[in-house]
């Protein structure tokens, strides 16, 4: 009797799991497929190959080496822009955010709605605006084209004002009474207890602005400030006839991607349900 | 003013605690970022909506209700409706696509089993890949010689470039993109439902399907309709499938209104105009966050 139903277990697992084949393969399929292509010789990728059947190296060799397409300069920009951005945004969300939930002052409430009414506001409405400013400023290609517009954002104070609410207000006022400023406060206290929340904000920031394509594409002209997103696409635009190099490029980038999603799951998450709570 | 907002229902005052400028300081930094970078560029964008400007993007001829208004000019042109069909169309694919492949994957890994967390991890994969790295390695896929799909298929097909295939395209890929936020919403919903509900349904002898359709699709609607929102919202501000995968083509085919945006004013060099069409697609987006409010207020539910 017990046997037959551990057996009906196993069954029920295999089962499950062959339910979930076709959809796994339809999400994995173009990945393996890009990498396999990246480890193949030309002319296997030519004869139409599925699977190499020797893995080669030489295609992210020349990706790291080839001066012209200057990989790991963009590389490096797309590290520098993403973690400023990051950065930037821990720093003054959190900022914002304990004025917003610690501090009473006049027009709280509408300043915290100006804030909010921020994320109606598609990225795509302001972009053009956005780029004849940093024309006129003479801003385009540099690091703070890339950096200063997102330097702050409503989902990172929103989400930041939810977990200080959380806080007892006894904490605050203990504090106060033994004479700790503001800042001291939010430093040594607030901050240091607010970890899982910053931790969140920081991987889905860093991601995003890593994965960011269309304001990089207007703002760099050369070389020199391009980020990874827009080497991957120079790849194909310079040699088309080279789809392992370019696919080699491809898992290049999407490296640190995936490595964000596979150990700060739980926080990438987090910060992905916050960011998509409109309003 | 001020005084009208009862800020006190969410934390008690504590008052003589700081100076009173001390607040404002605080909000100070992001408040800068956004004015300059978000609030001033939107009032810009509208400003600049009613001008014909030169190549460097300065209003030069107020055009605002006269026969030049670039507003009249984008409604009179058959080019700017193409568009706007087209983004229709992409857009309710992709929000009704994405829907479905998120409903299929969170229902398939409702029940755990051995090897189930592997599978939610690729079914939520998508979220952390980038849309110009997707559509790189769909570029691949689509190859017209030695894509993948065409090895399959044994054919030869330019998907990107075939009128009959390029939306498609773009609308899989999105699709592909989206899956992994639509699965990672729609599971959190699917665990919300309260077991008693299955288990009555069991008790009247509800086959799989019909407790599915009479059950669990009533208890999450509230999470389809949001996501079904974010989806709209998301696609209506796709931008690199379309750049590196079809260029908007051929014809009109796949010019969505941001690629639309992005020939006017980086190809064409005429800012108002793609002003105009911006201030457009932010009251497109507007109505559809206004609808959400106002259905989340009356709550989706059977």
């Amino acid at each position: 009797m017990r046997i037959h139903t551990v057996q009906r277990r196993k069954l029920q697992n295999v089962g499950r799991f062959i339910l979930n084949i076709p959809l796994m393969l339809v999400i994995l399929v173009p990945l393996l497929y890009t990498f396999s292509i990246s480890v193949m010789p030309p002319d296997e990728i030519y004869g139409n190959h599925l699977i190499p059947t020797s893995v080669k190296f030489t295609n992210y060799i020349q990706a790291f080496t080839n001066p012209y397409y200057n990989f790991p300069r963009m590389i490096l920009n797309s590290f520098i822009v993403a973690t400023t951005v990051m950065l930037g945004q821990m720093v003054t969300c959190s900022l914002a955010a304990f004025s917003f939930s610690f501090l009473e002052f006049k027009g709280k409430k509408l300043l915290f709605l100006a804030v909010l009414a921020t994320m109606m506001v598609p990225g795509e409405v302001t972009i053009i605006a956005n780029y004849l400013t940093m024309m006129r400023w003479g801003w385009l290609d540099s690091y703070r084209a890339l950096t200063f517009p997102f330097l702050t954002s409503a989902m990172g104070v929103f989400l930041l004002r939810q977990y200080y609410l959380t806080f007892a207000k006894e904490l605050y006022e203990a504090a106060k009474l033994d004479g700790c400023s503001n800042l001291r406060f939010l430093g040594s206290i607030v901050v240091p207890l607010s970890r899982p929340a910053l931790g969140a904000l920081g991987a889905y920031v860093f991601l995003n602005t890593w994965n960011q394509y269309m304001w990089p594409l207007l703002v760099t002209n050369s070389r020199n400030y391009r980020t990874v997103q827009i080497g991957i696409s120079m790849l194909y635009d310079i040699d088309a006839v080279s789809l392992g190099l370019m696919m080699a490029g491809v898992v290049i980038v999407i490296v640190p991607s995936l490595s964000i999603f596979v150990f700060m799951n739980k926080q990438l998450i987090n910060g992905l349900m916050s960011g998509a709570v409109k309003g | 003013m001020a005084k009208n907002f009862d800020t006190r229902a969410v934390r008690p005052a504590i008052k003589g605690h700081h100076f009173w400028l001390e607040p404002y300081l605080f909000l100070l930094p992001a408040l800068l970022v956004f004015g300059m970078f978000l609030y001033y560029p939107f009032f810009r964008t509208i400003f600049l909506s009613m001008f014909l400007t030169n190549k460097t993007g300065h209003a030069k001829i107020f055009v605002a209700f006269t026969d030049k208004d670039n507003y009249l000019t984008l409604f009179q042109s058959k080019s700017f409706w193409a568009s706007v069909a087209v983004t229709f169309r992409f857009v309710f694919a992709v929000a009704l696509g994405g829907l479905l492949i998120g409903l299929t994957s969170s229902l398939l890994t409702e029940k755990k089993y051995r090897g189930s967390n592997f599978t939610a991890a690729v079914y939520a994969m998508p979220i952390a890949i980038a849309s110009a790295a997707a559509s790189m390695t769909f570029k691949m896929v689509l190859h017209p010689t030695n894509g993948l799909l065409n090895n399959l298929l044994g054919t030869q097909i330019n998907f990107t470039g075939d009128v009959r295939y390029a939306l498609a395209s773009v609308i899989g890929l999105t699709i592909w993109l989206t899956s992994g936020i639509n699965f990672i919403f729609i599971s959190a919903g699917l665990r919300n439902v309260p077991a008693e509900l299955y288990d009555s349904a069991a008790v009247d002898g509800a086959g799989y399907w019909r407790r599915v359709w009479s059950v669990t699709i009533p208890s999450i609607s509230p999470t389809l309709f949001f996501q079904i929102i974010i989806n709209i919202i998301g696609a209506f501000q796709s931008f690199s499938q379309i750049k590196l995968l079809t260029e908007g083509g051929p014809g009109d085919a796949t010019n969505v209104m941001v690629w639309s945006i992005y020939m006017d004013a980086f190809r064409n060099f005429r800012f108002g105009a793609a002003a105009a069409r911006s201030v457009i697609l932010f009251l497109i987006v507007l109505v559809i966050t206004i609808i959400q409010f106002r259905f989340e207020k009356r709550g989706v539910n059977y």
